[in-house]
């Protein structure tokens, strides 16, 4: 056996030792934890890079702990699966793709940017186990893990949002986060102790195979989607996100962009791969729908008022979020209709896939020039900013072209991704497509007043004094601002590389259970 | 064949695009230089309109902040917004309350439909 089969462990392994090993190579200075970091981070990039053309060559990786064989995962004759299992197929290294590269341009950003604060050693560890647990959430093939990778990434989100301690409002956020994602996690739990008194298995491909829907299923069901929508930020759950990414430092911001969508993966994997077919109706379907014009509708109203830069961002996050459950769900309504499917479907899934990625990177940029504008200037209030594109005209480069993107303004691959959107929703109903439409004029509005207002207009005598941006922190922006353009200048190498074997993997109900089932199947 | 995006509706290429934006960006030009021919720099022509109102001397003082940005927009819609305020009131205890009807009502769906 190759290392290549390894390479699910590794994307684990790998930022769990960066994580515990941080505090010993802190011990040497600020050079080698800065080295290490970035070590890391890179490591952890080029690992997911790794998979995601191993599942494109080989097909779904099947990964098992503890067995005979690392790629058995029904060992000596067994006819369910009861190790630990990781199962990455295209969606799942899609998305520790995506995941890999925000963790390594907020690490790049962090280091000049958490430069000027004590307790790094700390902020390091729980930036790579926050990696550590949205990876997790992304590749694991059972239900339980995935658990205890969401407690993972909440633990260490929660130390992250709540680093500036002697912010009070930083606190808030984090007690308001925790609370709501506490409970969310205990649902997460009961529904899955449900599936596990049903079935006797945690694999969510053995539940696949086995499910039919009676009041527990549905319960279970009803319990998970509340709580992944909760943790990803669906109307009108959201609310602890504006307090939370408000708060974080920025580069935690960026990171927690795709740590919010590794619950937004759990919540299509439930729907598509767990419980798929088994759902006759089309409730849930709908509920998504809804959930989504309704995320980007309110969030998107709420941005437009808000002064403070990370404020506006963070609403912004949720509005986008909005689109791709309506992308799913439009999608999700589609399935076990192969006409409809072929119609509008797919298109809708692919639409909403290709937002997910996007969204993590232009998302990201944009979390990340607001930490610049804050590191800069030393305030996040847009009414106290003025004139900085005279101060960092990178800054206000890179913004222009992460704000454009996700205005969906043509070329930028935000308006590649939204174009598939709002026509396969078209076909649903026009009023879907409408409410995405009105929210895309007012993202551009929104964004319009951030630029206007920080970087355009004359000159303030408050800010003659405002600080260099430093190369790391332009590294980091770099590397999302090249992610952003290469989607928007070649969006069909990454719709047919990237988005639809992502897409075909979400429908692929079968083929995921086959990968772990096998002939038992 | 790397820029074309099939909706399954139709197509866009984003060269073509560009290419658009590239041919109208030259004719506004050329229409903006092919504007007034009397215009003479260093006169009366350079002093900025400012809804026939003195412009101030420190450019600063005509800069609008963030808050007044889009005010008819948010005066229009101010009932809504005020519902919306109460909302997002920043109160754990009714965020929470707002996760458990949510709760409740997804649970009723899926389970009563």
């Amino acid at each position: 056996m190759n290392w290549h089969a390894h390479l699910p462990a590794l994307l684990l392994a790998v930022p769990l030792l960066g994580a515990f090993a941080t505090p010993v190579f802190n011990m040497g200075g600020k050079t080698l934890r800065n080295a290490w970091f970035i070590v890391i981070s890179s490591s952890v990039f080029l690992i997911a890079l790794a998979l995601w053309h191993q599942v494109s060559v080989n097909g779904i990786q099947v990964y098992v702990m503890g067995a005979e064989q690392f790629a058995l995962s029904l060992p000596s004759g067994m006819k369910l699966p009861v190790r630990i299992i990781l199962e990455v197929d295209a969606l799942s290294a899609f998305m520790a793709l995506a995941g890999s590269i925000t963790s390594l341009a907020g690490a790049w950003f962090s280091l000049s940017f958490m430069d000027r604060f004590t307790g790094l050693s700390r902020f390091v560890s729980l930036y790579l186990l926050l990696t550590v647990g949205m990876l997790g959430m992304m590749i694991t093939g059972d239900l339980f893990n995935f658990f205890v990778f969401l407690e993972i990434a909440s633990v260490a989100s929660y130390g992250l949002v709540a680093f500036w301690r002697d912010r009070p409002q930083a606190i808030e956020a984090s007690f308001k986060y925790m609370l709501l994602s506490q409970l969310a996690a205990m649902l997460v739990l009961v529904a899955i102790g449900f599936l596990y008194g049903r079935y006797n298995v945690l694999n969510m491909a053995a539940i696949g195979s086995l499910i039919h829907m009676g009041i527990v299923e549905k319960v279970a069901l009803a319990f998970l989607i509340s709580a992944l929508a909760l943790k990803c930020g669906a109307f009108p759950m959201y609310l602890w996100i504006p307090d939370a990414y408000g708060e974080a430092p920025a580069s935690v911001s960026c990171l927690l962009v795709t740590v919010s969508q590794a619950s937004l993966y759990g919540l299509f994997r439930v729907c598509f791969s767990i419980y798929g077919l088994a759902m006759s109706n089309k409730v849930v379907a709908w509920i998504l729908i809804i959930f989504g014009l309704l995320s980007m509708f309110i969030a998107v109203s709420m941005a437009v008022i808000q002064h403070e830069v990370k404020r506006l961002m963070a609403y912004h996050a949720v509005s986008q979020t909005g689109y791709m459950l309506l992308g799913v769900g439009v999608g999700l309504l589609a399935l076990g209709n192969s006409q409809a499917l072929a119609e509008y479907g797919f298109t809708a899934l692919k639409g909403g896939v290709f937002h997910i990625f996007n969204h993590a990177m232009y998302k990201g940029l944009l979390f990340l020039t607001a930490g610049t504008l804050y590191y800069m200037t030393g305030t996040r209030d847009l009414n106290k900013m003025g004139g900085l594109v005279r101060k960092s005209p990178w800054t206000a480069f890179m913004f222009v072209v992460a704000a454009a993107a996700i205005a969906g303004l043509p070329p930028m691959n935000g308006f590649a991704s939204k174009l598939l959107i709002y026509q396969s929703s078209f076909a649903v109903h026009p009023l879907l497509t409408v409410v995405a439409l009105v929210t895309s004029i007012l993202t551009l509005a929104s964004f319009v007043k951030v630029f206007q207002t920080a970087f355009l207009g004359p000159e303030q005598d408050r800010m003659a004094d405002v600080k260099k941006v430093p190369a790391t922190m332009l590294v980091g922006m770099g590397i999302l601002t090249v992610a952003v353009l290469l989607l928007t200048f070649f969006p069909t190498w990454a719709l047919s590389h990237l988005v639809e074997p992502a897409a075909k993997a979400l429908v692929d109900q079968a083929g995921y259970i086959a990968a772990i089932m096998g002939g038992a199947f | 064949m790397w820029t074309k995006v099939v909706t399954g509706f139709g197509y866009w290429d984003v060269y073509s695009w560009l290419i658009f934006l590239a041919i109208a960006s030259f004719f506004t030009l050329w229409l903006r230089n092919s504007g007034r021919q009397d215009y003479k720099e260093g006169t009366y022509q350079d002093e900025i309109y400012f809804s026939g109102n003195d412009v101030p001397e420190d450019g600063q003082d005509i800069s609008v902040p963030a808050d007044s940005a889009y005010w008819g927009f948010i005066k229009v819609f101010r009932p809504y917004y005020d519902v919306m305020l109460s909302v997002h009131n920043g109160l754990a205890q009714d965020y929470l309350g707002y996760f458990v009807l949510s709760i409740a009502i997804i649970t009723a769906l899926i389970v009563l439909l």
